[in-house]
């Protein structure tokens, strides 16, 4: 393919120089581990080091050590009890719902926010008047903070007085509009389209930074070659962002996973369990419920899941990388 | 260049202990305050700033926080280890904590002045003898009308469904405010299931609570009407299944609906909305051949285990409960003053807490078990899923009723 040899040997050359620089570091490294310089640098990344520990290394495996426990409503470690947490909960069909639910919520979202990221990143790499005044207001969403944007829709969706209703029914597009956050498939559809919403300019954006690093050149010849745009955007574009569409998608994947905030706002995970995702639910039964040991468990699948999806991507990306 | 170092360091030293020694020699209590309809954020401020003033040694920090978030907040608090003096909490949450050793008894720490001024009824939060928290706000909950258009009041759960067929013309007028979505309590099926004669839990010869009941006829007749009055005739608010209590009620402040069901702060609230047509007061209407008994709520102030200034805590409370706070605090929010002096104010001998003091006669409390946030949490997806017709009310009660004996180790 014409567009895939250009952005292969970008980043062919981009690594080649950056382990050239990792060589010559490593070289001048071998036998200073414990010199006056190092001292000092192990000295500065000496808080951060005891910052990560404390904060992130502990916790985790706290949660781990807790998920084999039973515990107290203090969260305090009564019993070992082995597997039992993890059997008793995958036994139950609720678990496995949300479990299914997660993963759906995610796929979904990931793939709208990228494909309007997408569309709109194409727009703003066009070149026409006002267009650094678009970008600017892409990033609204992203700028203003989740649960402000949730608390928002909240009542963009109110049955009464709601934004959205009200110009349906002023514009007479639907005479019953449903009532968006009460009914199982209405409701896990606004909920995702907020998460969508919310998410969307990050994608553009990054696309964007991605489309902007493809020399003109590549356009130039492919525009002299007679290509159509559907073709440039296949072979020149697509290929050239291809790695920030993979870190964008992973980033986006996790965050959607444990995006707690806007349906902790707009459902609490009603109506009937029907927005229930892995997030809300380990939140519902641990700090509502003080079900601290299948609190921790779910924690740990979550955390097996999104590194096993971590994994994936950096086996792509990584040989693309060689 | 070294002196000018040292200096630098002791004017930093300095600037950043110093504030810090100050607050040292002050004792901090924090209190957790809960949101009420109609309390304001200027009543809070001066409270707060009154009390400090009173007191050289003692800082008090009152944290508004929302009704919602405050059972996460307090339980967050006290498993971190760092819970506040004071909050206040649903007194259904007590037992929950007194379950987690989290609690200290008021009366260690509040004067004798102060707990002899407090009504003997609104005593919920004594627990085997000790009083594990200082009411705050009690008040059984009653059925509020749009005075301008309902001529009669219903007397049966029966007449007011004909009454509501009657009155709802939408969307101009709802026959009555039915919550469909799961908020934090159960209020909504509770006045429905106490109306029918059910309860949620059996009960033991020895006091304690037994199986979960709400399947019982009475629970399965309570929830049949609430789906039939809301998805067969149709006479309640638009989008029920999507408006929870908070949301649902200020359709009732502009003047659109005939009848809710509702707690003390409906006046408050009202007038907060702007309202302009005259409410009516009276009781929750029983199911034809059944006793009128409506649900009583009380919520507490309780004390930390694990704070520092549990005596500087009690301090604050007697200067809350004096009748200078204390009273205007229960008008804010529209309850019966807890306290025997403010209830002889000239206030509170309105219609309003006439009916609220009838409805108490006869009113009955949660049940008071350890887990109620699961249970509740259960019995509200029952509703809903009834109400989304993807189960009968039976089903849905059957379900709930095995879930939440499961969830209670039975």
């Amino acid at each position: 393919m014409p567009g895939d040899r250009i952005p292969r040997r970008f980043f062919k050359n981009a690594s080649c120089a950056i382990r050239n620089m990792q060589d010559t570091v490593v070289t001048r490294r071998k036998g200073y581990f414990w010199t006056t310089e190092s001292r000092l640098a192990y000295l500065f990344i000496l808080p951060a080091t005891i910052f990560l520990l404390a904060f992130m290394i502990y916790p985790v495996l706290n949660v781990i050590l807790m998920s084999f426990f039973k515990t107290n409503k203090l969260a305090q470690f009564m019993k070992f009890v082995g597997l039992r947490n993890y059997q008793e909960l995958l036994r139950k069909k609720e678990f496995l719902e949300v479990i299914l639910r997660s993963v759906y919520w995610t796929v979904l979202a990931v793939a709208m926010k990228t494909g309007f990221g997408m569309i709109i990143a194409l727009l703003l790499n066009v070149k026409y008047t006002g267009r650094k005044i678009a970008r600017t207001l892409i990033i609204i969403p992203w700028a203003t903070s989740v649960p402000i944007s949730a608390l928002l829709w909240l009542w963009v969706y109110h049955p009464e007085f709601g934004l959205l209703n009200y110009t349906l029914k002023a514009t007479g597009l639907l005479r019953n509009p449903p009532v968006w956050l009460g009914n199982p498939l209405s409701a896990f559809m606004a909920t995702i389209w907020v998460d969508i919403w919310i998410g969307i300019p990050f994608m553009a954006l990054v696309f964007l930074a991605g489309m902007q690093s493809i020399p003109e050149e590549l356009y130039e010849a492919a525009n002299a070659d007679g290509v159509n745009a559907w073709q440039r955007f296949v072979y020149v574009t697509l290929p050239g962002i291809r790695n920030v569409l993979l870190i964008a998608t992973l980033l986006s994947s996790l965050w959607t996973f444990n995006d707690f905030n806007v349906i902790y706002i707009l459902t609490k995970g009603g109506p009937a369990q029907s927005t229930q995702i892995l997030i809300t639910y380990t939140y519902e039964n641990t700090f509502a419920w003080l079900k601290w040991s299948y609190g921790a468990v779910m924690a740990v699948i979550t955390l097996v899941i999104l590194s096993i999806v971590s994994w994936i991507y950096a086996k792509i990306y990584f040989k693309e990388e060689t | 260049m070294k002196k000018w170092t040292s200096f630098i360091i002791i004017v930093l030293a300095l600037v950043l202990i110093l504030p810090g020694v100050t607050l040292a020699a002050k004792k901090k209590v924090t209190f957790y305050w809960a949101l009420y309809d109609g309390l304001t954020e200027e009543f809070r401020a001066t409270l707060e700033r009154d009390f400090n003033a009173s007191q050289p040694d003692i800082e008090v920090e009152i944290v508004p926080i929302d009704w919602d978030l405050m059972y996460d907040k307090v339980t967050t608090a006290i498993v971190g280890g760092n819970p506040p003096e004071l909050s206040v909490v649903g007194t259904r949450w007590l037992l929950e904590f007194m379950d987690m050793n989290a609690i200290e008894e008021v009366t260690k720490y509040v004067s004798k002045a102060t707990l002899d001024n407090i009504s003997p009824g609104a005593m919920e939060a004594k627990i085997k003898g000790k009083l594990m928290g200082l009411p705050v706000a009690a008040g059984a909950r009653i059925m509020a009308y749009n005075a301008d258009v309902v001529t009669r009041v219903p007397m049966t759960m029966e007449e007011l469904r004909i009454a509501a067929k009657k009155y709802h013309n939408p969307p101009k007028m709802y026959g009555l405010i039915m919550p469909g979505k799961k908020h934090t309590e159960l209020t909504d099926f509770c006045y429905y299931l106490y109306a029918a004669g059910g309860d949620y839990f059996e009960m033991r010869p020895d006091g304690s609570y037994g199986k979960c009941i709400v399947n019982s006829p009475a629970g399965v007749k309570a929830l049949t009407f609430m789906v039939d009055v809301a998805t067969k005739d149709k006479v309640v608010q638009e989008g029920f299944l999507g408006l929870d209590r908070m949301d649902s009620h200020p359709v009732f402040y502009t003047g659109k609906v005939a009848f809710t069901f509702i707690g003390a702060w409906v006046e408050s609230a009202a007038k907060g909305a702007g309202a302009t047509f005259k409410i009516g007061y009276g009781q929750i209407p029983p199911f034809t051949g059944q006793k009128q008994q409506s649900l009583i709520i009380t919520d507490s102030v309780a004390m930390f285990k694990g704070a520092k200034n549990l005596e500087a805590a009690g301090k604050f409370l007697d200067f809350f409960y004096q009748d200078k706070y204390k009273a205007k605090f229960d008008e804010l929010i529209g309850f019966p003053p807890v306290t025997i002096s403010a209830g002889k104010l000239p206030q509170f001998q309105t219609p309003l807490y006439r009916a609220l003091g009838e409805a108490a006669a006869t009113a009955k409390g949660w049940p008071l078990v350890a887990g109620w946030e699961q249970v509740n949490d259960i019995v509200w997806d029952a509703c809903v899923e009834a109400f989304l017709g993807r189960k009968t009310p039976k089903q849905a009660l059957d379900d709930a009723a095995k879930k939440v004996d499961e969830a209670r180790g039975m």
